[in-house]
């Protein structure tokens, strides 16, 4: 690499249960959860900081989150809101550099390798970064600062919250040796036993491994780990990261049998994955059905449409033909999920003889706007009423 | 049944009517073909149940009869026969022995009565066109019919004999071709139906350059007699009892019938735009070749071409996100607004490849109405634009 990079991670703290907190003073200080009731199933968002204290974290199940701390709020969330103010943030980090890859609704990486003459250093940047966040929104984040985006999300994880870490090349092998390896993009549950063979535990003791003998056990991947163990990561930020596909699942409050409740719900999920195809600005080949039933076993099936589609009828009529086969007979669902594959970026071709689909586009389009400006509960169906 | 024919004349007359057997088929009689040997003609025929060809060659005939032999394998044997004449002979048990110079062939056959029969054309409506300008009719409309089997009305030849005209449309439900041809007729024989698609090919493939093709026409079926130049016997042997071939008259030697496509065809004419904003005349072999270079560009996740018109100038644009950017630009004569619209590039050359005149007429709305491809002739081919993101 010719010059060093900068590369910043900037990661809102606890994000949506500080917006819950900003906006209700009664909160703050308290623990908060957004995500689903306590007597509902369905899984933990978000955590505030009191609460994670607690054990509660994301992806928990809401009965569990309630078991650790029964004293928490708990609150269903508005996404809508959440996005506004992730737009605010990430308006913010592109006064900086066009070099923005947003990860989430609450990440993104910046590399400001070119404004570092003209903005200071990196750790300055970080610094005003989190300043106009804060004087902006009132949310605090945690910054990190690194020459690449494997070390720079470790800094930002490292102080939080409202931190700010850098992690220079000279002093990166020092602050990675005594992490656990689990801290490598890619080392998960299921890997980590096979490092733990080795007789590998921390990332130091991944540094001085031989490589030969990673290549042996897990092949090519045994370089991209070992670099990273090194502090090594040469990805670059991606401004615009291409969507593969597009989905939207929901877990029910009680397993469904009833075709005609799945079927409504298989409407409402596609709903959702046709505005995401329209805004994406992608049509689906392939429309995906997901079916998870009581025992957590799961199914998904596949279609592939002779033309490509947007529109969120196609989607879920496609989406309920995979779903008769599967349930000829009535059996009970616990999560049902509705995707978009194979996704095509050219242009639709106009109908001329079935100038209604034509129509039907305009009108996706027309109930995006409407949606995009009232909320997405102001336009509905007439069959949902 | 006895006969000898020409070896020469059996190919080609097996190679025209082999076309519509199916290689897989459940009625094994459909592999066949039938041969019918009377006075002195040979009369070959072959059907799907839906699109039959019959073919009559002349035949020296010893012993009249009919029995049915599978066609691919005998269409395989004359073709690597000896030149020259072929004896066909053929038991009570329809076991066919072919005997040509040194060579032996015994096939098994079928009863010829077990051939499902042709259907009759009787109180059909009769028109006479010439082969060529049918044939050019079908060049010009045949690419625009779709081959989506769901929407099985498409998958045909719109054909309409009415007010003095043939006219002739083909549509995939996004583009359009429609073509026109004056022909004589009492207003009583007024009668449309649709051609499908195999019968088109058939059809595009034996009509010749000269001579007439005779059409009947039914309520649901469709039946096209012509005449075509028969290669001429090159006999091996020396002409026995001193008798010549000679073509009979211009009396038709081969038919093709087909079943029509049930169900009605749209309501065409109300998607042909009946004004436009913008017209342009471009020719017709640069547009065509600026589209093939253009769509070089092009794939399958990405499949449109730009027109970009200014002020004397269509640029063609093609771009695809992973693969680049192609850009032509054409010097043309043109005076109005800046317009832009998004076609698929294929859809756009299919005509330009297809028509013969030197120049085209394109006439545009705006960006996302169908654009209107006319020549100085009964043609237009009407095309809905993609959608720019």
């Amino acid at each position: 690499m010719p010059v060093t990079r900068t590369i910043l991670h900037v990661d809102m703290d606890a994000f949506f249960t500080s917006v819950e907190q900003r906006d209700q003073p009664e909160l703050r200080g308290k623990p908060v959860v957004v995500g689903a009731p306590p007597d509902k199933r369905g899984v933990v968002a978000a955590a505030s900081y009191e609460a994670r204290k607690f054990g509660v974290h994301s992806a928990m199940p809401s009965r569990t989150a309630y078991r650790l701390c029964p004293q928490a709020t708990f609150l269903r969330g508005d996404h809508a809101k959440y996005s506004r103010e992730s737009e605010r943030v990430m308006a913010i980090l592109r006064q900086f550099t066009p070099l923005v890859e947003q990860v989430s609704v609450d990440e993104a990486y910046l590399d400001v390798t070119a404004s570092l003459r003209l903005l200071g250093t990196g750790e300055q940047i970080a610094r005003e970064i989190k300043r106009r966040i804060h004087e902006t929104t009132r949310l605090t984040a945690s910054v990190g600062v690194a020459s690449n985006k494997f070390l720079a999300k470790l800094a930002s994880d490292m102080r939080k919250p409202d931190g700010l870490m850098t992690i220079t090349d000279t002093d990166k092998l020092d602050v990675l040796r005594p992490l656990p390896i689990g801290r490598i993009a890619g080392i998960g549950k299921k890997t980590e036993p096979m490092f733990h063979d080795l007789g590998i535990h921390t990332i130091g003791d991944l540094q001085q491994f031989p490589i030969k003998t990673l290549r042996a056990r897990f092949g090519v991947w045994a370089d991209e780990i070992k670099a990273r163990a090194l502090g090594e990561d040469d990805q670059p930020v991606e401004p615009y990261s291409e969507v593969k596909s597009i989905s939207n699942e929901t877990t029910f409050e009680e397993d469904v049998s009833e075709m005609r409740t799945l079927e409504r719900a298989v409407r409402e999920l596609a709903d959702e994955v046709g505005r995401r195809l329209r805004a994406e600005g992608v049509r689906a080949r392939t429309v995906q059905l997901k079916l998870r039933w009581s025992d957590f076993t799961t199914l998904t099936r596949r279609a592939t449409l002779l033309e490509a589609t947007d529109d969120e009828g196609r989607v879920a009529e496609v989406a309920i033909q995979l779903m008769q086969v599967e349930l000829k007979e009535p059996r009970p669902v616990r999560l049902v999920g509705v995707g978009g594959q194979n996704l095509l970026r050219s242009p639709r071709q106009l109908e001329l003889l079935d100038r209604s689909s034509n129509r039907r586009d305009e009108l996706n389009r027309a109930a995006d706007e409407v949606r995009a400006r009232f909320g997405a509960k102001k336009l509905r169906r007439g069959g949902e009423l | 049944m006895k006969i000898t024919v020409s070896k020469d004349q059996m190919l080609e007359a097996l190679q025209q009517v082999q076309t519509v057997v199916s290689t897989r088929t459940t009625l094994p009689i459909l592999s066949n073909v039938l041969l019918r040997a009377t006075g002195e003609t040979l009369e070959l025929t072959t059907t799907d149940l839906d699109v039959g060809i019959q073919r009559k060659i002349s035949a020296d005939i010893a012993k009249p009869g009919a029995t049915s032999l599978p066609a691919r394998r005998l269409f395989g044997i004359f073709r690597e026969l000896p030149a020259g004449e072929a004896e066909i002979e053929v038991d009570d048990k329809n076991i066919a022995s072919i005997r040509c110079g040194s060579s032996f062939f015994k096939i098994m056959g079928l009863p010829a009565e077990e051939f499902p029969p042709l259907p009759k054309f009787d109180g059909g409506k009769h028109f006479k066109i010439a082969q060529a300008s049918l044939r050019d009719m079908f060049r010009k409309t045949s690419y625009a019919i779709s081959n989506d089997e769901t929407r099985y009305v498409l998958n045909g030849a719109f054909m309409q004999f009415k007010a003095d005209k043939l006219t002739m449309v083909a549509t995939d439900g996004r583009r359009l071709a429609l073509v026109e041809q004056d022909l004589e007729f009492p207003k009583a024989n007024e009668v449309e139906g649709i051609l499908p698609t195999k019968a088109v090919n058939e059809l595009m493939h034996l009509l010749g350059d000269k001579g007439e093709v005779h059409a009947i026409v039914t309520e649901n079926q469709m039946a096209f007699e012509m005449q075509v130049s028969a290669v001429p016997a090159a006999t091996a042997t020396q002409p026995e009892k001193g008798k010549e071939e000679k073509p009979k008259s211009d009396s038709p030697n081969l038919m093709i019938v087909s079943k029509l496509i049930e169900g009605n065809y749209p309501n065409y004419r109300q998607v042909i735009p009946s004004e436009c904003k913008e017209r342009v005349t471009l020719e017709r072999e640069s547009l065509l070749t600026a589209l093939r270079r253009a769509s070089l560009l092009c794939t399958e996740k990405s499949n449109s071409v730009k027109l970009q018109f200014s002020k004397n100038n269509l640029a063609v644009i093609a771009k695809s996100p992973d693969v680049g950017e192609a850009r032509e630009s054409l010097a043309i004569n043109y005076k109005g607004k800046d317009v832009a619209v998004a076609f698929n590039p294929e859809y756009m050359m299919d005509p330009l490849r297809n028509l013969d005149s030197d120049e085209v007429h394109l006439e545009l709305i705006d960006e996302l109405s169908p654009g209107v491809i006319k020549v100085n002739a009964p043609f237009l081919y009407v095309l809905m634009p993609m959608r720019m993101s």
